[in-house]
């Protein structure tokens, strides 16, 4: 039992992750591979504040502004750049944000990353704590899918689709492009670095290790196996990718052919990306057009 | 300290020569097809592993000989991804192509680790004691390696001034319909391009482990250098990939002497992220506008 609540507090912080993601990728068309980056800057944030006596809602608060700040200065100096180039400036910043977690070894520990991410105490850390953080991940993932509902429906999730599919369409119209590709960046990071501030806080062990290209790369498989465009479809991606991957440990596999197990989940990820984008790549569930 | 600074600059031009072959096959394939193929670094990934299993019982073939089926399964497999992904794709959506091409990298990868596992290996070669040149050393495969990339270079160099292949070549990375319309068969177009990249990804793989080892990884860390190369000479231009190829490679080396190694990559991530903001159609900007 207790296991499967740690696979739905995994489930939950991937589909906000996915979520926040989507914001920029499906409705805004921004195709920002580096969104990793605000996962990590929120989880070393609140990490880092909370392990230096800051009260940890402070420190989460700290977390969810910096990674915005840090997202508006991105969305500054990338948003000049279209398509695969603006995907590749992302990407790169990803990996320099990854440089400087393992480099900067005074402020981060490097490698050997941060332990001990001390949680709330009416939390705790003993068994019973899981069902108290799957409540507050539950209430997470909630608050941020009906926030982002709200936005899609409201004339700002309907404008960034229009800047998604025509861009001069939505200046024509009088839309102010720039200012509102920024705020879908600015409210993505910051729902990225609360993804990253839940993990931080769940795992309370965290290392530059977990925030690589793999990790991208999943959650960009949970976004466009659920359906980009819709706030569904990435909440559903992210549960269903996870509960797969768990699912694959529990194949009975002989123990000399275990090492295979990873590197197989790896092939299958990069597989079903393909098989969508040639077959199905509105995803799972698609957007309604109207 | 001048040999010291000269050392650097000849592991540069060593390491530079390498990334330009990475970075010439990537440009030709975003110039014609205009998109950026993540899995490039998977072919060089291959090229090297490959090159491993044919040197290795059952084979234990010399390595000069393991290369030939090397890159001829490098090619094979650079045609097939073109075949059955990219080809499939070319009229959708380009964001679509370069999702595919993420997946596709991450696929390769993978089946490297399952069935070479994630260490790092080595050709097992001979230890070459360096030879030196007034204090500046450089062992045999490095030497090789030099020779190796220019003989390529120069035999792509000829190809595209003196065929008539390297003129449609040419054509078609200016403008793929026109060429198209024009009567320039495409088939052989695209066969063209996706042979050369594979060949210079392959055998750079092959140099690359020769010189270091290999794991899983070193395509997509070449692939990044590439890129930077690229954007350096300006995408789609070859001439730029190359000197852009040797400029990160001295770059890199000579930051060295400057900066801590940790921050050794750092330099062509920055490099990328300037130009891109910058200067997108390169510092040599001979065909400009392509963003």
């Amino acid at each position: 039992m207790d296991y499967l609540y740690h696979i739905l507090v995994l489930a939950m912080i991937f589909s906000i992750f996915a979520m926040s993601l989507n914001l920029e990728l499906g409705f805004a068309g921004l195709y920002n591979f580096g969104h990793i980056a605000f996962f990590a800057i929120g989880a070393y944030t609140s990490a880092l504040l909370s392990l230096n006596g800051v009260p940890i809602p402070l420190a989460v608060v700290a977390a969810l502004v910096v990674a915005g700040v840090i997202g508006a200065i991105l969305a500054r100096f990338t948003l000049g750049l279209t398509g695969d180039y603006f995907g590749i400036a992302t990407l790169v910043f990803a990996e320099m944000v990854q440089l400087l977690l393992l480099n900067e070894r005074d402020i981060t520990r490097g490698p050997m990353g941060l332990p001990g991410i001390p949680r709330p105490a009416w939390i705790g850390s003993g068994p019973e704590s899981l069902v108290w953080f799957l409540l507050v991940a539950g209430m997470g993932t909630a608050i941020v899918f009906l926030l982002l509902q709200r936005l899609a429906n409201a004339p700002f999730g309907r404008a960034l689709k229009v800047v998604r599919e025509d861009e001069f369409v939505a200046q024509a119209l009088g839309k102010d492009t720039t200012r509102l590709k920024t705020k879908a960046m600015v409210v993505g990071s910051v729902l990225a670095g609360f993804a990253g501030v839940l993990w931080a806080h769940y795992i309370t062990y965290i290392s530059p290790a977990d925030f690589t290209l793999n990790e991208t790369i999943f959650v960009l498989l949970c976004v466009v196996v659920g359906g980009k465009g819709t706030n569904l479809g990435p909440l559903l991606g992210g549960f269903a990718i996870v509960f797969f991957g768990e699912f694959v440990r529990f194949i009975p596999i002989p123990s000399e052919f275990s090492r295979f197990v990873a590197p197989l989940q790896g092939m299958i990820y990069g597989g079903l990306l393909i098989v969508m984008m040639l077959k199905r790549p509105q995803g799972l569930i698609s957007e309604s057009r109207r | 300290m001048t040999a010291y600074y000269l050392q650097l600059i000849v592991n540069g031009i060593i390491a530079g020569s390498i990334y330009a072959m990475f970075a010439v096959g990537l440009t030709m394939v975003y110039g014609v097809f205009k998109f950026i193929n993540f899995s490039h670094g998977e072919l060089i990934t291959w090229g090297a592993y490959l090159g491993l299993m044919f040197t290795s019982p059952p084979f234990s073939l010399p390595l000069y000989q393991a290369a030939v089926p090397a890159l001829a399964i490098t090619v094979a497999l650079g045609l097939a991804q073109d075949w059955f992904i990219y080809r499939p794709l070319r009229q959708s959506n380009p964001v679509s192509l370069l999702i595919a091409s993420i997946g596709l990298s991450y696929l390769m990868r993978n089946a490297i680790r399952l069935f070479w596992g994630s260490d790092f290996q080595t050709f097992n070669l001979p230890v070459a004691r360096g030879l030196s040149f007034g204090g500046i050393y450089i062992t045999i495969p490095q030497l090789f390696m030099v020779t190796a990339a220019v003989v390529f270079l120069t035999i792509l160099y000829l190809l595209f001034t003196r065929t008539l292949l390297g003129k449609s070549l040419r054509a078609a990375s200016d403008n793929m319909e026109l060429a198209d319309i024009m009567g320039i068969n495409m088939t052989r177009v695209t066969v063209t391009v996706w042979v050369l990249a594979s060949v210079f990804a392959g055998t750079g793989g092959i140099l690359l482990a020769m010189d270091t080892n290999m794991d899983p990884m070193m395509g997509m860390s070449s692939l990044i250098k590439a890129f930077a190369a690229v954007l350096l000479g300006g995408a789609g231009n070859v001439w730029g990939a190359l000197v852009g190829g040797l400029f990160i490679g001295i770059a890199e080396n000579v930051s060295v002497a400057f900066i801590s190694p940790g921050y050794k990559d750092f330099i062509s991530f920055a490099l990328i992220f300037i130009l891109l903001l910058f200067r997108p159609t390169g510092i040599f900007g001979i065909k400009g506008g392509v963003r």
